[in-house]
């Protein structure tokens, strides 16, 4: 009776313990609720998402004028030839179709970064406002990917030597805030890769076009 | 060896006993750990952390409102440029290198034969000093993929729905993924249109291999591909406006 009893208590701390390793186990994995997201990492969440949302209600502005425009001129007429003509002029520039021009910064860099740090690079500039971004005279467009080259790494077909030279149209202050922080890109890739990089504001900043193509070859617009 | 009958019924109770309370040790360890870590601590030594839970979702609704608001207002805007293009041949010409440029840019949804990629957090067991976070897809693992696709000559891109265009940026706080504006959590869906042999140009690519790759095979990372006849990708949602800079005319 006593043998059995205490195999019954065994069973219950064997079964307790079982069931409390599980839930510490879940407990280790990513947090898949809001709610169990850090208290620092929900306060980034917080700034980023309320950026975002306002430049989504800008946009939204901006989309809006532009159907009042359309509204005014009626389907035809000069009126709506200048609101198409001024749609594609917006559109080729946001795709790196069309030459750009506008304040920024320019990053100069000398170093042996590799494909990895030079993407990280330009993500870094895309997540701090960059509306259009050149390395040397390469525009970087949607499909710009640094890979390494048997020589040199290249971008779009083009070499890119040890010393280049990046530029980013946006706001200087934003774009060199987020380069210069403590911690942020500039920092770590001088850090790991021994590199040298110096950003500056500038006031007049033009980039080119996209010497590519973008025109896909497979993907077919769906009507 | 053979003592009295209740000498052995003593070892024996000693035997269950010292059993009994190694099993209540180990249950008091894992418990304690358990509390540390448990949601009935996270409610109660943050309260603050459901208030900026809730700030987050909210966020999220009215972006997914601003979104919506967005596509109405881009079909409206296309529209009249359709209903246009029968009234005069200029603008139909210039609508029709319009479409080209939505098409070029990531702004018109498109279809075509590609590959897919699935990757999402391990299900091994994290060891006793390791780092968690090792085991879970980080935003460089994206980044590593979508370069990938990238050079091998994706000419479409999107992350769970995402369509990722100049001004795309991958992000990461802490562990959360941000594409676009949207907030996303594993699985991570890569679907990619291109050439022939896309998928086996991919997983031969180095930013493919050399990172990511191996973070794969380590840490067991979910990982699953496939290449497919017909895929569909939505155009991207989301501000085109530029603020600061301003198209410079060709021949200007």
């Amino acid at each position: 009776m006593g043998t059995r009893l205490a195999q019954a208590s065994l069973f219950g701390v064997a079964l307790l313990i079982g069931l409390l390793l599980v839930g510490q186990l879940r407990s280790q994995a990513r947090p898949t609720e809001i709610s169990s997201l850090p208290a620092q990492e929900l306060s980034q969440l917080i700034e980023t998402l309320s950026n975002r949302n306002r430049e989504l209600r800008i946009g939204l502005a901006d989309i809006r004028e532009q159907l009042r425009e359309y509204r005014a001129a009626g389907s035809q007429g000069q009126s709506a030839l200048d609101v198409t003509r001024e749609d594609l002029r917006r559109i080729t520039a946001f795709a790196a179709m069309a030459p750009v021009q506008g304040q920024g910064i320019i990053l100069e860099v000398d170093g042996r970064l590799d494909a990895i740090a030079l993407n990280d690079l330009i993500n870094e500039l895309r997540n701090a406002g960059a509306e259009a971004m050149a390395v040397d005279s390469i525009r970087i467009t949607h499909r710009s990917v640094a890979t390494q080259g048997p020589i040199a790494l290249v971008i779009d077909g083009v070499d890119v030597g040890e010393r280049f030279t990046v530029t980013a149209i946006g706001s200087p202050e934003g774009l060199l805030a987020t380069m210069e922080r403590p911690g942020g890109i500039i920092s770590q890739l001088e850090q790991f890769i021994n590199a040298t990089i110096v950003a500056r504001q500038s006031e007049q900043i033009t980039l080119p076009a996209t010497g590519l193509s973008l025109a896909p070859a497979v993907a077919q617009p769906v009507e | 060896m053979t003592g009295p009958a209740w000498a052995r019924s003593l070892t024996a109770r000693r035997g269950w006993a010292v059993s009994i309370a190694a099993g209540l040790a180990v249950t008091g360890f894992v418990g304690a750990a358990q509390w540390n870590s448990s949601v009935t601590r996270e409610a109660f030594t943050s309260s603050a952390q459901q208030v900026l839970a809730g700030q987050v979702l909210e966020l999220e609704r009215e972006q997914r409102e601003l979104r919506q608001q967005i596509a109405e207002a881009e079909a409206e805007v296309q529209r009249f440029q359709e209903e246009s293009t029968s009234s005069s041949a200029a603008l139909a010409q210039l609508n029709e290198r319009l479409a080209a440029a939505r098409l070029a840019g990531g702004l018109a949804a498109v279809r075509g034969p590609g590959a897919v990629i699935e990757i999402a957090d391990s299900q091994r067991v994290v060891p006793p000093g390791e780092n968690p976070s090792s085991f879970i897809v980080l935003v460089d693992d994206l980044r590593d993929i979508v370069a990938a696709l990238w050079a091998s000559g994706a000419e479409a891109v999107t992350i769970n729905g995402e369509r990722l265009v100049a001004s795309s940026s991958i992000y990461g706080v802490g562990a959360s993924v941000l594409v676009n504006t949207a907030f996303l959590s594993p699985p991570f869906r890569i679907e990619a249109i291109g050439p022939e042999g896309l998928l086996d140009r991919f997983l031969l690519n180095d930013a493919f291999r050399g990172r990511v790759g191996q973070r794969i095979e380590f840490f067991g990372l979910e990982f699953a591909t496939a290449a497919s006849d017909e895929l569909t990708l939505p155009a991207f949602i989301g501000n085109t406006r530029f603020r600061w800079a301003v198209p410079v005319d060709e021949a200007g």
